[in-house]
């Protein structure tokens, strides 16, 4: 696997043209490719970064009241479950109506060396982000080396 | 499990004028609806805060512009990916008449939400009919 890392002194203007050929890039190196996540075109779609801890899932799901979510891991299993209303005012008539509501459902496997039972989940600015550390064992250690 | 199923919508990108700013701008999903009162705009955009946002009327056109913050992603590698992340931005004609002083705006859990009451004189009323 490739290793990269988006630069760290994010400036705005080129750090979103960045980003986005990074993105682009995943997408076609993992679209059709049995990687173990064959969910694309299910609600809602997910991004799975990587940093130094474990694994970080980005998923867009605006307008979500976070009572409404429920985020469960299951051994290697996360799902993410919730609901979404979309508001209008009383006597209206809709023009335009693209922004769908109802309930949502879906589950990840997550690779074995990640500890699921100590995830944690925000939900800010319409977007959940899951972090899913890795096991003690499997994050990386510098040996010291002694001399004799 | 539910009444009613919810599709994932490929994000589209902005076409025809070209954006100032670099890197590619995404058409955010809308709804529209009309009161007696006023006209409603709710806006999906994930990743945008309210300090982000600006929304504009000028010569009948609402424009809704956001820009996403990347902060978050400071030190984040892409492994796997089905959306692509970037600014928002979508106008629209108004045709009512909108009483631009009392626009309201506000985003909540990244979605934006526009009230735009209409002007009096645009508002229906009911002609009494008197007896002659």
């Amino acid at each position: 696997m490739t290793l990269f890392r988006l630069s760290h002194s994010f400036d705005p203007v080129s750090g979103l043209q960045e980003l986005q050929r990074e993105l682009d890039r995943v997408f076609e190196r993992s679209a059709g490719v049995g990687s173990g996540l064959s969910g694309r075109g299910v609600f809602p779609p997910v991004n799975i970064f990587s940093d130094k801890d474990g694994y970080v899932v980005r998923v867009e799901i605006p307008g979500v009241d976070p009572a409404q979510l429920t985020i469960e891991t299951n051994g290697r299993t996360l799902t993410i479950a919730g609901k979404r209303d979309v508001s209008a005012p009383a006597g209206g008539s809709f023009h335009r109506r693209e922004r769908g509501s109802g309930e949502f459902s879906r589950s990840l496997q997550l690779p074995d060396d990640l500890d699921a039972g100590r995830a944690e989940a925000s939900y800010q600015l319409g977007i959940l982000t899951v972090r899913v550390p890795k096991r003690e064992e499997a994050k990386p250690r510098q040996i010291t080396v002694t001399s004799v | 499990m539910s009444s009613q199923e919810l599709n994932v919508r490929n994000k589209q990108e902005v076409s025809g004028a070209e954006h100032t700013r670099a890197g590619r701008a995404y058409v955010p999903d809308v709804d529209i609806c009309e009161n007696n009162d006023s006209l409603w705009l709710w806006a999906d955009m994930p990743g945008v805060d309210e300090k982000s946002i600006e929304v504009k009327l000028a010569d009948g056109v609402l424009s809704i512009e956001g820009q996403v913050s990347l902060k978050e992603y400071d030190s984040l590698s892409p492994l796997y990916t089905e959306y692509n992340i970037g600014n928002f931005a979508r106008r629209f004609t108004v045709s009512n008449d909108i009483d631009a002083e009392h626009i309201q705006a506000r985003m909540a859990n990244g979605v934006l939400t526009v009230e735009l009451p209409k002007a009096a004189r645009a508002k229906p009323r009911r002609i009494p009919v008197s007896l002659a």
